[in-house]
């Protein structure tokens, strides 16, 4: 069977001043999967080992910390705090 | 994905809209070609220069306050992009002509589309209503250039806007620079961010664009992509104004050996439309129709047949014109199977960049071909739901969406077909399939 990492909640809608949004640009990510292991609060993973980022904005200091770290890390540079 | 709504089949149909009297529209009656190209056609009257400017006169010059009137008009009769997302068109010629001047205008007639042949039919017979608009577009924008943008192999089309440029050179006409370009035979070539990316000095591929609501942008020089068929449109709204412009659609209509370009007004139902166009091969009412594109939707004959065609009375009931494929499945083709088919197809037409689409989509094909043959388990139905929503609106394009939404609306309209197969009976149903599929050149 896959294998399926859900991801937390969905937390509450943020307010006009909403922290910033991972985004990832899938046409470079090569799923290497270093990001989830670094953000696994914010990046799932698919049944092909592909990242699964969500597209609201990050509230969370800690999100935003583990999000940094990802997009720092990632090789493909797939991954932007916009 | 919630894309019918169609409960009841005659439940609130909306009524059919007489055209204006006199109202213009762009073909003298319907197109019929072969099914893998369009050589040979048959059934529209080629209009060169002089008949073309005999029946609208010369082209406007759009340089200068004329762009605001024909904005207006666009505006007027909702003109959207008939390569198959109908975005509004002012609109976007507005938000690429605030990116600036000095940028590119593409009439887009790849038409990677395996069944559709609506621009290739505009390019022959009607090139230079497709050329005006987009030497209108041109000068409205304030851009440098335009590009007709074909597939490789489109020799036909390539032919007929050469000779319509040659044509309007030796006639002295003024226009912008325009020159052709020849894109990958491929389904995704016609996709706008690639067709940018391949301007800008990339491969054509489609490419993820940060700001989603202004795809047409990304480069330093703005880019605007439209359909051939949107431009045509735009020209002929040019000559005639909003008042006689007929909001008509073009749909291909796909019968066993050959095919039907019909220009279809909301005047007209589908089932009237497919009275005029289709050859059943048994004499009957189709089962279902594929709506849009093989991206699009099946949906079931008696909700289709007493619709308008036109795109605002079919976005309540989730349904779209899309790039205009009427693709009816006769009584006794499986449905389930010709789904399947095209599945594998769109998953091979995959432009191999996104994970999700790359291993997701044969992944889904590889359980379709189970649920097929009867070997569709418990825990493979959920493997497949699974799969349908980690792969749902996670490309860089939406190839791999449409290829989901043709797929879910077919296991509903055929939920029939569904239970015979599960139940491992043979399906009665296949003779052959219907919607021509290219061959795979690696395959030959």
């Amino acid at each position: 069977m896959p294998r399926v990492v859900p991801l937390r909640e969905a937390r509450p809608q943020a307010g006009p001043a909403a922290g910033p949004r991972l985004r990832l640009d899938p046409s470079v990510c090569d799923g290497v999967g270093i990001c989830s292991h670094l953000a696994p609060d914010v990046i799932g993973v698919d049944s092909w080992g592909y990242p699964i980022v969500h597209a609201e904005p990050l509230t969370d200091k800690r999100d935003v910390r583990q999000a940094e770290a990802a997009v720092k890390a990632c090789p493909r540079k797939a991954l932007h705090l916009l | 994905m919630n894309h019918l709504h169609l409960a009841h089949p005659h439940a609130d149909v909306p009524a059919t809209t007489p055209l204006a009297a006199g109202a213009v529209r762009m073909l003298d009656g319907s197109a019929v070609l072969p099914l893998h190209d369009a050589e040979q056609l048959t059934g529209v009257t080629v209009h060169d220069l002089a008949a073309h400017r005999a029946l609208f006169g010369p082209r406007r010059s759009y340089l200068g306050h004329a762009a605001d009137t024909l904005l207006a008009d666009m505006d007027a009769v909702e003109l959207s992009g008939r390569g198959g997302g109908h975005f509004p068109t002012a609109a976007k010629w507005r938000s690429v002509a605030r990116a600036g001047a000095g940028g590119t205008v593409v009439a887009n007639a790849a038409e990677g589309e395996p069944a559709i042949a609506k621009d290739a039919v505009l390019l022959l017979t009607r090139p230079h209503l497709v050329l005006d608009g987009l030497a209108a577009a041109v000068e409205v924008l304030g851009a440098r250039e335009g590009v007709v943008w074909l597939h490789d192999g489109a020799w036909a089309s390539a032919r007929s806007v050469t000779r319509a440029l040659e044509e309007r050179r030796h006639a002295g006409e003024l226009d912008p620079p325009i020159r052709i370009m020849l894109a990958p035979a491929r389904y995704l070539s016609g996709e706008a961010t690639g067709i940018i990316r391949t301007l800008e000095g990339g491969p054509t591929l489609p490419r993820w664009v940060a700001d989603p609501a202004r795809p047409w942008s990304a480069g330093e020089r703005p880019v605007l992509v439209n359909n051939a068929e949107t431009l045509a449109r735009a020209a002929l709204l040019g000559h005639v104004g909003a008042a006689a412009y007929a909001p008509t659609s073009l749909l291909t209509v796909v019968s066993d050996t050959y095919r039907v370009v019909v220009e279809a007004g909301p005047d007209e139902t589908f089932g009237q439309v497919l009275a005029r166009s289709w050859r059943s091969p048994d004499g009957q009412a189709p089962v279902a129709a594929l709506l849009g594109g093989y991206g699009g939707s099946w949906v079931r004959w008696e909700h289709l047949a007493p619709l308008p065609v036109s795109n605002p009375a079919l976005k309540p009931f989730g349904l779209s014109v899309g790039a205009g494929l009427l693709g009816p499945l006769p009584q006794r083709v499986c449905g389930l199977e010709e789904s399947g088919r095209i599945l594998r197809y769109l998953a091979g037409q995959s432009a191999k960049q996104c994970g999700p689409c790359v291993f997701g989509l044969p992944a889904v094909a590889d359980l379709v071909d189970r649920l097929v043959e009867g070997r569709l388990g418990r825990r493979d139905k959920h493997t497949l739901d699974t799969y349908v929503r980690e792969i749902s609106g996670r490309g860089a394009c939406r190839h791999p969406d449409g290829a989901l939404r043709m797929l879910s609306t077919a296991l509903t309209v055929f939920a029939d077909d569904v239970a015979r197969h599960k139940h491992g009976r043979s399906c009665d149903a296949p003779l052959h399939s219907v919607l021509p599929i290219p061959a795979d050149p690696e395959e030959a």
